[in-house]
């Protein structure tokens, strides 16, 4: 009861600012950014860890965020090699040996083509909205403080592996800057950070994405999206098996 | 007084009650003999099956393995390591690991690859020998490898089909690779059952780019194990490693195989504290039917000590008499049972805490195997006997006489 009437009060006070949305419709915003939307376009894709460095060209063809089709294009030695993701599968196809494997359950927390990110990063279909329940931290006033903070935790059964998620989203578009990822105890695990947002296929987007894990600092995987058409005409075979193999 | 004499005398004047008590120290022998030969040969196999498969008595890793595994945390001089090991009496071998996917047709699952030097491994570990189906590595054969029995199931193949191996290789790439299964494992352990893949050294470091070093140098198990002083000795061979016992290493095992060993020791106890309360009375019954004797001999003069030596005397020779006739009786039995063993094979395949069952459980017959019954013998009778003896010896002749 007594939260209630609090959380009136801050509803009518905030309701008075420039600045007056709720968390709901931001999370939506970013459940929503890339839903439905067709899309195709290349990608340099930068892993640097304590061992080695390595740079791949990939091109992608995507359906909302159900659908999802990765080929390296360079360097020469892994050319070819593809990653499909259907509805929480992922088959990778490996011309080497000219065959196609469907990651199992037990390697989706793997990584994905030596990257900082996980097969689980693929697939994953938690949406902010619906498998979070979310509230601000810290939300911008117009002088200093130019982004909205929010922390989400997960709901119960929600098919997420993190203890907390807390994004940065900025004031000015929008946009999700930077997400920090922690574990149950609070601990931050990795950080994805966004750069460079810029037009790209229509839409306003982050061209760069950093992601850093907390216990390797000096290691990162960086996606750079070198260009992106949106709501393109995609054969019906795109997201098949077949395709996989070309 | 020859005691000696005499004692031999009266044990044979009521040969009935000295058969009944030479029989019951006897089958208690042979039980006592026959229940401690299997106690062994079960604790023996128990810590022989928890490491021989693949644990070894020890094994040594580069500092940080354990905590967190990683293809590029090698023991740089391996070879060197295994050499020096060798030379300070022990056998042992490396081992490369890591970490992967193998698919075959539409199933995949993770997989632990262990590239091993297959002449080596099996100087120091059986696992090689513990192929259900198929055959075991073969550097000719650098495409074979051979999997867990549950890994096997789960991705549905039997020796001879296809295989695709992936990783990523420790320069960064892609590591894919086309492979035949060669063989199909017997039930080992959890973790090798689930996910084991084993190829060749040389397959594991052309797959993985992986040019120098090894992963893991296990040490075989001797057959008298000082954990102590071995693991002294293996620190003292492998300067700069991390140097883990097997009881590090699996300490539910460690922890299941004593708390085994002191519940069998319990029940050993029990067992024994039985038979001595049967021995406790036959001997009792011995001394108090023959009272009325005693107070004869000490009515004629022969005093308390000599009563009570008489007493021990005759107590002796049932003992020597028993202990002949035990191992007259158990000598075929623990030959039959060291050498054939139980057939346990309904309970063979059963794995528990990361350990399997072996088929059969064998006796394993050493000295103490009749050495510790005998001296319980000893002591039982010298224990049972002093009572009975002790009231014979300061009985009054008169009150002995007119006993009942």
């Amino acid at each position: 009861m007594r939260t209630g009437v609090v959380a009136v009060l801050l509803l009518c006070t905030a309701g008075a600012r420039a600045q007056d949305v709720t968390v709901e419709e931001l999370m939506r915003a970013q459940d929503d950014a890339l839903r439905g939307a067709s899309s195709t376009g290349t990608m340099t894709m930068r892993v640097k860890t304590a061992r080695w460095e390595r740079s791949l060209t990939m091109q992608s063809w995507s359906e909302g965020t159900e659908k999802t089709l990765v080929r390296i294009l360079a360097p020469a030695k892994e050319k070819g090699t593809a990653t499909l993701k259907v509805e929480g599968n992922i088959w990778n196809y490996l011309p080497k040996v000219d065959r196609t494997i469907k990651v199992p359950g037990s390697m989706m927390g793997g990584s994905w083509m030596g990257s900082h990110f996980t097969n689980d990063d693929l697939v994953r279909e938690a949406r902010y909205s619906e498998d979070f329940t979310c509230a601000f931290v810290e939300k911008p006033d117009g002088k200093t403080r130019d982004h909205w903070v929010i922390d989400c935790t997960p709901r119960p059964n929600a098919p997420v592996v993190w203890g907390r998620v807390r994004l940065a989203i900025r004031a000015v578009d929008k946009l999700a800057d930077r997400i920090d990822y922690l574990d149950e105890k609070g601990a931050r695990v990795r950080t994805l950070v966004f750069s460079e947002f810029t037009t790209l296929g229509g839409r306003k987007l982050a061209r760069m994405m950093r992601m850093v894990p907390a216990d390797k600092p000096d290691e990162f995987t960086e996606v750079h999206q070198d260009d992106l058409a949106f709501d393109v005409k995609l054969p019906a075979d795109t997201f098949t098996l077949q395709a996989l193999k070309k | 007084m020859r005691t000696f004499q005499l004692a031999w005398r009266n044990i044979w004047r009521n040969r009935r009650r000295t058969l009944v008590t030479v029989g019951a120290m006897t089958i208690a022998l042979v039980c006592t003999t026959l229940y401690g030969a299997m106690v062994q040969g079960y604790l023996a196999t128990l810590e022989r099956d928890a490491l021989d498969a693949e644990m070894g008595v020890a094994q040594v890793f580069a500092p940080g393995y354990q905590e967190r595994p990683s293809i590029y945390a090698v023991i740089p001089d391996a070879d060197a390591l295994v050499a020096r090991l060798d030379a300070a009496g022990m056998t042992a071998c490396a081992r490369l690991l890591g970490g992967g996917l193998v698919a075959a047709g539409e199933s995949s699952a993770g997989a632990q690859f262990r590239g091993i030097d297959v002449q080596r491994d099996a100087a120091v570990l059986v696992v090689s020998r513990g192929v259900v189906d198929g055959a075991w590595l073969d550097e000719a054969d650098p495409a074979g490898v051979v999997l867990g029995r549950r890994l096997a199931h789960t991705l549905g193949v039997k020796p001879g089909d296809e295989l695709v191996l992936l990783s990523q290789a420790t320069d960064g790439s892609i590591a894919n690779q086309l492979a035949t299964v060669r063989g199909v494992l017997a039930s080992v352990g959890e973790a090798t059952d689930r996910a084991g893949v084993f190829l060749t050294a040389r397959a594991f470091r052309e797959f993985f780019a992986l040019e120098q070093g090894a992963h893991q140098v296990i040490v075989k198990r001797p057959d008298v194990v000082d954990l102590p002083a071995l693991e002294a000795r293996i620190t003292a061979a492998a300067p700069g490693q991390q140097v883990l016992t097997w009881r590090r290493l699996m300490p539910t095992v460690a922890t299941m195989i004593d708390s085994v060993r002191g519940l069998v020791a319990f029940m050993f106890f029990i067992v024994n504290v039985a038979i001595a309360i049967v021995i406790l009375n036959a001997m009792l019954m011995a001394v108090f039917e023959r009272i009325r004797e005693f107070g004869i001999l000490k009515a004629l003069g022969v005093g308390p000590l000599e009563v009570l030596r008489l007493i021990y005397a005759e107590s002796l020779f049932q003992v020597v008499i028993a202990l002949g006739a035990s191992l007259v009786l158990e000598t075929p039995l623990l030959v039959l049972l060291s050498a054939r063993g139980l057939d346990m094979s309904s309970l063979a395949g059963v794995s528990a805490v990361g350990i399997t069952m072996a088929s059969r459980w064998y006796a394993v017959v050493g000295v103490s195997t009749f050495t510790g019954p005998a001296a319980m013998m000893f002591f039982v009778v010298a224990a049972a006997v002093l009572y009975p003896a002790a009231k014979a010896a300061v009985i009054d002749p008169v009150e002995a006489m007119r006993h009942a």
